[in-house]
């Protein structure tokens, strides 16, 4: 257990900090290739994004590195989007996220890592048009 | 059309392959091998290569959408993933409208697998249009 409470102890470290933020633009050909990956064929994402498009513009949760001692697996454990302004094509987003929080649970099948990741999504005009709450686990 | 609790969202059952996982791996940016790489799926304890879980949000994104069109906005969206799904096996999306208060109303959604489990679950909040 000495290893696990030093990975949770730098993880938690980090807890709050500001990661690195990404920018990127909205394009028609990524929708369409993110829309046609999920197969939906409706003819208003040609100039808008669907609602779950902003995780392929900047990544939804970091997989730090560091975590992955913990474990051998990672699990997407939920993913809660709020919406404030339509994101349409050429739009610039950009995205910052950082650690929520981080904690361990012991269950029945063992223990699990909880890393909670906030981003959230700034356009070129500087409003916020959504954010995104992940959890991720490693198991 | 009014909208009232207990209202269903007609049916969404997406049949996964291997090839779309593929094609969503690529469309989002996560190459996490248990996505595509049988071997490294089994390697972590999965019994085969499972769907993303954004996928599975996707899904339950285009029920919505689909049911809602121009009549609002949606304002939120949370899933949780409850269990893992693998590709070959159909999965169908379904809803119901759970409380309706002026033009803010909610939406419970779900995935269930072939064997009518619940492996995904969430909410929605939309904002009708007046």
């Amino acid at each position: 257990m000495t290893t696990s409470t030093a990975v949770i102890d730098r993880l938690r470290a980090r807890i709050g900090k500001d990661g690195p933020p990404a920018e990127a633009t909205v394009e028609a050909g990524h929708l369409k290739r993110f829309v046609e990956a999920i197969g939906d064929p409706n003819p208003r994402w040609a100039k808008e994004a669907p609602p779950t498009f902003l995780v392929a513009l900047a990544p939804a949760s970091v997989h730090l590195e560091e975590a992955e001692e913990y474990g051998k697996g990672w699990l997407n454990g939920g993913n809660r989007f709020e919406y404030f302004e339509p994101v349409k094509v050429g739009d610039r987003i950009t995205a910052t996220g950082r650690v929520a929080d981080v904690y361990e649970k012991t269950g029945s099948s063992g223990s699990l890592l909880f890393i909670i990741f906030e981003t959230d999504y700034i356009n070129q005009e500087g409003r916020k048009v959504a954010s995104l709450r992940g959890t991720a686990i490693r198991r | 059309m009014t909208l009232k609790v207990g209202d269903a969202l007609p049916e969404l059952v997406k049949h996964p392959t291997t090839r779309q996982l593929v094609r969503y791996a690529g469309a989002q940016g996560d190459f996490y091998e248990i996505h595509y790489d049988q071997a490294f799926a089994q390697s972590v304890g999965l019994p085969g290569v499972i769907l993303h879980g954004l996928l599975k949000a996707g899904f339950l994104g285009q029920l919505v959408t689909d049911w809602l069109g121009d009549r609002g906005t949606l304002t939120s969206f949370e899933v949780s993933y409850r269990g893992i799904d693998q590709p070959g096996r159909p999965y169908s999306c379904r809803g119901r409208v759970t409380k309706v208060e002026g033009d803010q109303v909610e939406l419970e959604v779900w995935g269930e697998d072939s064997t009518g489990n619940r492996t995904t679950v969430g909410t929605a909040t939309l904002e009708m249009k007046g």
